[in-house]
């Protein structure tokens, strides 16, 4: 058993690193203030060919698995950027699977090298109002008229939303009560967000404040029949493929941020003295920051279990599902323990803790509650009754 | 031009203090768990000045060669990522524990080997021994000139331009070619290499080469080491006391001066 990188992992924390150098703490805090997408980021990384780097080779992408994504999206999310810079290119990592995997040849060909340049900028229509987890209650409908569909309905949460110029977009194309079962009769298209036929409005949040969420209002929206990816009612199929790369995608972010809080606390506790002595000579700040230490160290193993589990082709719902569990759920002790290791520094903004705080929420809510990863695992990995 | 690019991997330079241990018996160094060996810091740099006169130049080629053992591939792989053409490991194990002229050899044979170098550049030091006598080693074997510590180099018709760093300011020379050139950090940020050049640098061959296949034999160390240990630092630390902030300076001075330190 090889718990080394390889070579190539080495040099994606390396050259990830290096990028985020340039992107400090006072970036992600000024964006934090000011809500703006962090552009320059994101453009760095498009230059530097990181967002390809799970998509084929033949479109511009560099062939990796969801192991070397998931090495990236944990250097990125340590650096200080946590969600606002994870959040900012996480769609174009392995969002585009369902592309490459049920797209044509002819879809590829249009839509991957531009996605993979950077030149096109995506966001995720997936969760309403009334169909968070229990997706097959979609409600927006996308009906056939000729050689194109008309769209109608609302998405919620749709990250980044404001900048993007497509949508991968999850809609039903037959009602739910003519189909044999509930996620038949939806379909996924990845097409132009025409603003002429739809309304987005930003959700005002708690974090990460440089990537938007928004609400996004359908009237009519035309989309041609030949940006629908692979079959009619087959779309939520396909969607269910990207679901486990994303949950470790968000696992790995999670623990970069922890692990990023977590370094800053034993940082702070070696060098505060009160009493005469440094905070961190007494077990009581030692212990929680050392439990830290070792949970966010068994979330990263099964992440990449996870990972290697995918990358091998094999079944891993509930490794991906229970990493990032364990990832979110150690992310956010440790933010909530490098918050009381800094006292009330760490409520104040300059010191960048609770900033990490609230954006290591994002992970422990999304996009999967950690209820609803449990009763998954209850039922898939133990064989209980189906709870939901 | 052809440059030759000299890199060395190193234990990590950001290896907390508690987890540097030294072994005096054997007067090496214990490579600390978990903790892997990096690529030297200046040598990024070297690299970087070696594709920008390439760039400038239009046209050759920049080998790298690094000396160490099998894991200092991953040195010379950065590089190639970086945007450099070959890479040549000299890796024996008769090469485990020699001195920097015994390095300076083995690299000027490698040198002497790759052949047709108009240029050979290097980090100003390594940051494990920080010595910084390589470069002057080798040019001394190839009977080349050193110029060290550059923060600036322009071809220059048939020669360079190199501005060099010193204690208090820059000095700007002119070299002819080929010569040796090391350079500092005060060169600037080296390129990060993109995605694609590291996918590529992971699919190119390096080749490696024995003390046999330069050539040469090590020889006894010409700089043995005789003893290597962690030196104890003891501080105390004394409250200078006084009611008011001239009183205290006062004080200070005093003690200072009691001290034999002013």
């Amino acid at each position: 058993m090889d718990f080394a990188l390889t070579p190539i992992q080495e040099e994606i924390r390396a050259g990830v690193s290096q990028i985020m150098r340039g992107f400090p703490d006072s970036y992600w805090l000024e964006h934090d203030e000011s809500g703006e997408f962090p552009v320059e980021f994101t453009t760095a990384m498009a230059e530097g060919g990181w967002l390809g780097i799970a998509m084929p080779e033949q479109y511009g992408g560099s062939g990796l698995g969801v192991a070397d994504a998931a090495i990236l999206m944990h250097t990125v999310a340590k650096s200080g950027g946590a969600m606002s810079a994870a959040s900012a290119i996480h769609i174009n990592i392995f969002g585009p699977n369902p592309i490459v995997v049920f797209g044509n040849e002819e879809q590829r060909q249009r839509w991957l090298p531009p996605l993979i340049r950077g030149e096109t900028r995506t966001c995720f229509g997936v969760t309403e109002p009334t169909a968070g987890l229990d997706t097959s209650s979609i409600q927006t409908r996308a009906v056939r008229d000729g050689d194109q569909y008309i769209v109608n309905g609302q998405k919620i949460w749709t990250s980044t939303a404001q900048e993007a110029d497509k949508i991968l977009l999850l809609a039903r194309t037959t009602p739910r009560e003519q189909c044999e079962r509930p996620f038949d009769g939806i379909s996924l298209f990845f097409t132009n967000l025409d603003r002429e036929f739809v309304q987005i409005r930003e959700i005002q949040k708690m974090g990460r404040h440089a990537v938007d969420s928004n609400e996004v209002f359908f009237d009519n929206m035309p989309v041609p029949v030949e940006d629908r990816i692979g079959e009619e009612g087959k779309g939520f199929q396909y969607l269910l493929h990207g679901l486990n790369p994303e949950r470790v995608l968000v696992a790995s972010e999670a623990i970069g941020i922890g692990e990023e809080a977590l370094s800053r606390a034993a940082s702070y506790a070696r060098d505060r003295v009160v009493f005469g002595r440094p905070i961190g000579q007494n077990q009581g700040i030692q212990h929680p920051l050392a439990e830290s230490w070792a949970e966010l160290q068994a979330a990263w193993l099964m992440t990449m279990r996870a990972a290697w589990l995918y990358d091998q082709d094999l079944p891993c719902g509930p490794e991906a599902n229970g990493a990032k569990y364990l990832a979110a759920e150690a992310g956010k002790r440790a933010c909530e323990r490098a918050m009381i290791t800094h006292g009330g520094l760490g409520y104040a903004k300059e010191l960048h803790i609770e900033r990490l705080y609230r954006e290591v929420l994002i992970n422990w809510i999304a996009p999967v509650s950690p209820h609803l990863i449990l009763s998954n695992i209850a039922e898939k990995a133990l064989g209980l009754p189906k709870s939901y | 031009m052809n440059i030759i690019v000299c890199v060395k991997q190193i234990p990590d330079p950001e290896t907390p203090a508690a987890s540097f241990k030294v072994d005096e018996a054997a007067k090496k160094v214990i490579p600390a768990q978990g903790i892997a060996p990096v690529v030297n810091p200046y040598d990024p740099q070297a690299t970087e000045a070696a594709l920008r006169l390439k760039d400038a130049d239009g046209g050759g080629k920049i080998t790298v060669i690094s000396l160490g053992p099998d894991t200092a591939r991953d040195a010379i792989k950065h590089a190639l990522a970086m945007g450099a053409d070959e890479g040549v490991l000299i890796s024996d194990p008769a090469f485990a524990s020699i001195d920097n002229f015994q390095t300076a050899a083995a690299l000027a044979a490698a040198i002497e080997k790759v052949g047709d170098a108009d240029l050979i550049l290097m980090g100003r030091a390594a940051a494990d021994w920080d010595m910084g006598v390589v470069p002057a080693g080798v040019g001394q074997i190839l009977g080349l000139p050193v110029v060290t510590v550059a923060k600036g180099i322009e071809k220059d018709g048939d020669g360079l331009t190199v501005t060099r760093v010193l204690d208090d300011g820059f000095q700007t020379v002119k070299a002819p070619l080929p010569a040796i050139v090391s350079v500092s950090n005060e060169f600037g940020e080296p390129r990060y290499p993109q995605l694609r050049q590291i996918m590529m640098a992971a699919k190119k061959t390096v080749q490696v080469w024995s003390a046999a296949d330069l050539g040469i034999d090590t020889g006894a160390s010409v700089m043995p080491l005789e003893a290597l240990y962690q030196p104890k630092v003891e501080s105390n630390v004394e409250i200078i006391e006084g009611d008011t902030p001239e009183e205290k300076a006062r004080n200070l001075a005093q003690k200072l001066r009691a001290a034999k330190l002013v």
